[in-house]
């Protein structure tokens, strides 16, 4: 499928070497909207909990400490500009490295909260993300040895062999694991339950828009 | 087994991972069957296997040509007009590896010839965003993991606790071996009597 049809007019390139970034208004929006929300959580605060106490009346409050607080701020602004850089990226290997680089950091915001239980499904959430390194690089690799390219601009022209199919397949998989989507999220899910709102919701946020960014990508390679 | 029980077990987080490997692992089965079709007009071209060799190269099999800093060597972009200076440092090679090409046959296959100009023009020229991406990453693991380092968010003082049980279960199962053992012992005598 081509740009034009999926994204709308192509607005302009930012050629950088081998891989062309390319700006059409539907990734230009995604890239947009995630730059502001980025910055609406860089200069936001944490929320704190207030939990009712076991067998007494009064309430606990569950705060976020300072040097916690600013790690997880600074892996949040970069989780988020990372997550703006795969909405406009045209090349499919550097797709596959941003997604990787989301992985890790959803990992980093979490691992400084003090609850076991959201730490017990940050480990499993790891576990799954080392998973997915396998069929995120190895399906762009296919991909690679069967058309010989990695530029979307170029691949979206050609015609889907079973070996290209099989390598997207892999590829959606390692996508579906790293953002925790349907039969995966349970680990995901159990991470959102600590406090730090607006950073812990940036993991949910780059998972959102790598989606719609990755079905995007797929239309591009399969048809 | 009904879906509801099926969506509680995928709930707990631990079994996760298991359903993760467990489709990948059929993917990957898939793949065996999947028609192999490689296209050999290809973006970092190779030559064939044992043509170099055959034709008695120094640097064989990676020799890909091209004279530093005046003609290109064999190395294809995608997109030419952003790396028109590409190709011109292919063929470098430090005054010690020519050396030991002149001196030996065997330097392409060995260890120490990395090729370092083909290298650097693919990490640094024609993707060499990748490679910043690539680097982010680590430095990004480093940060969470030297941060976890620093600052502990696990409860230390259980540790000393975890050790005892730890040593206690042990002792624990070493005397059941060897009551085992014995009731072993004491059985195949009785047999042999």
């Amino acid at each position: 499928m081509d740009f034009v049809t999926l994204g709308g007019d192509l607005l302009g390139t930012i050629p950088l070497g081998d891989i062309v970034l390319y700006l059409t208004p539907l990734n230009l929006f995604l890239f947009a909207v995630m730059l502001v929300f980025t910055l609406l959580i860089a200069i936001s605060k944490t929320e704190t909990q207030v939990e009712a106490t076991f067998n007494k009346l009064s309430n606990t409050n569950v705060k976020v400490g300072k040097s916690e607080f600013k790690q997880r701020r600074f892996l949040a602004v970069i989780c988020g500009i990372a997550t703006a850089g795969a909405m406009i990226t045209g090349d499919l290997f550097n797709f596959t490295l941003f997604m990787a680089l989301i992985g890790i950091l959803n990992i980093g915001i979490v691992s400084a909260v003090k609850q076991t239980s959201v730490l017990n499904s940050a480990y499993q959430y790891g576990l799954i993300a080392m998973m997915c390194s396998l069929p995120l690089f190895g399906g762009a690799s296919i991909i690679l040895a069967s058309t010989g390219t990695l530029s979307l601009a170029v691949l979206s022209q050609m015609s889907a062999s079973p070996m290209v199919v099989f390598g997207a397949v892999l590829m959606l998989l390692g996508i579906l694991g790293e953002s925790g989507v349907a039969p995966f999220f349970a680990s995901k899910a159990e991470m959102f339950r600590t406090p730090g709102s607006p950073f812990i919701v940036i993991i949910h946020l780059s998972s959102l828009f790598i989606i719609v960014r990755a079905v995007e990508i797929l239309l591009l390679v399969l048809w | 087994m009904r879906i509801g029980q099926i969506w509680n077990k995928l709930a707990n987080p631990k079994n996760v991972p298991r359903l993760f490997a467990f489709c990948l692992g059929i993917i990957l089965i898939v793949g065996f069957v999947v028609p192999m079709a490689l296209n050999p007009d290809q973006l970092y071209p190779r030559p064939a296997p044992q043509v170099q060799i055959d034709e008695g190269l120094d640097i064989a099999p990676y020799d890909r040509g091209g004279v530093v800093m005046k003609e290109p060597g064999n190395i294809k972009p995608q997109y030419p007009e952003n790396a028109a200076q590409l190709g011109m440092i292919t063929g470098y090679m430090s005054p010690l590896a020519e050396w030991i090409s002149s001196v030996s046959p065997y330097f392409g296959t060995s260890i120490y010839s990395s090729p370092g100009g083909l290298v650097d023009e693919i990490l640094y020229y024609t993707r060499g965003f990748d490679t910043i991406l690539e680097s982010s990453i680590l430095m990004m693991a480093f940060i969470v993991a030297s941060w976890l380092t620093v600052n502990y968010t696990m409860k230390r003082r259980d540790i000393a606790k975890d050790i005892k049980k730890a040593a206690d279960d042990s002792a624990r199962v070493a005397h059941e071996v060897k009551v085992n053992d014995e009731k072993a012992r004491a059985k195949q005598l009785r047999r042999d009597n």
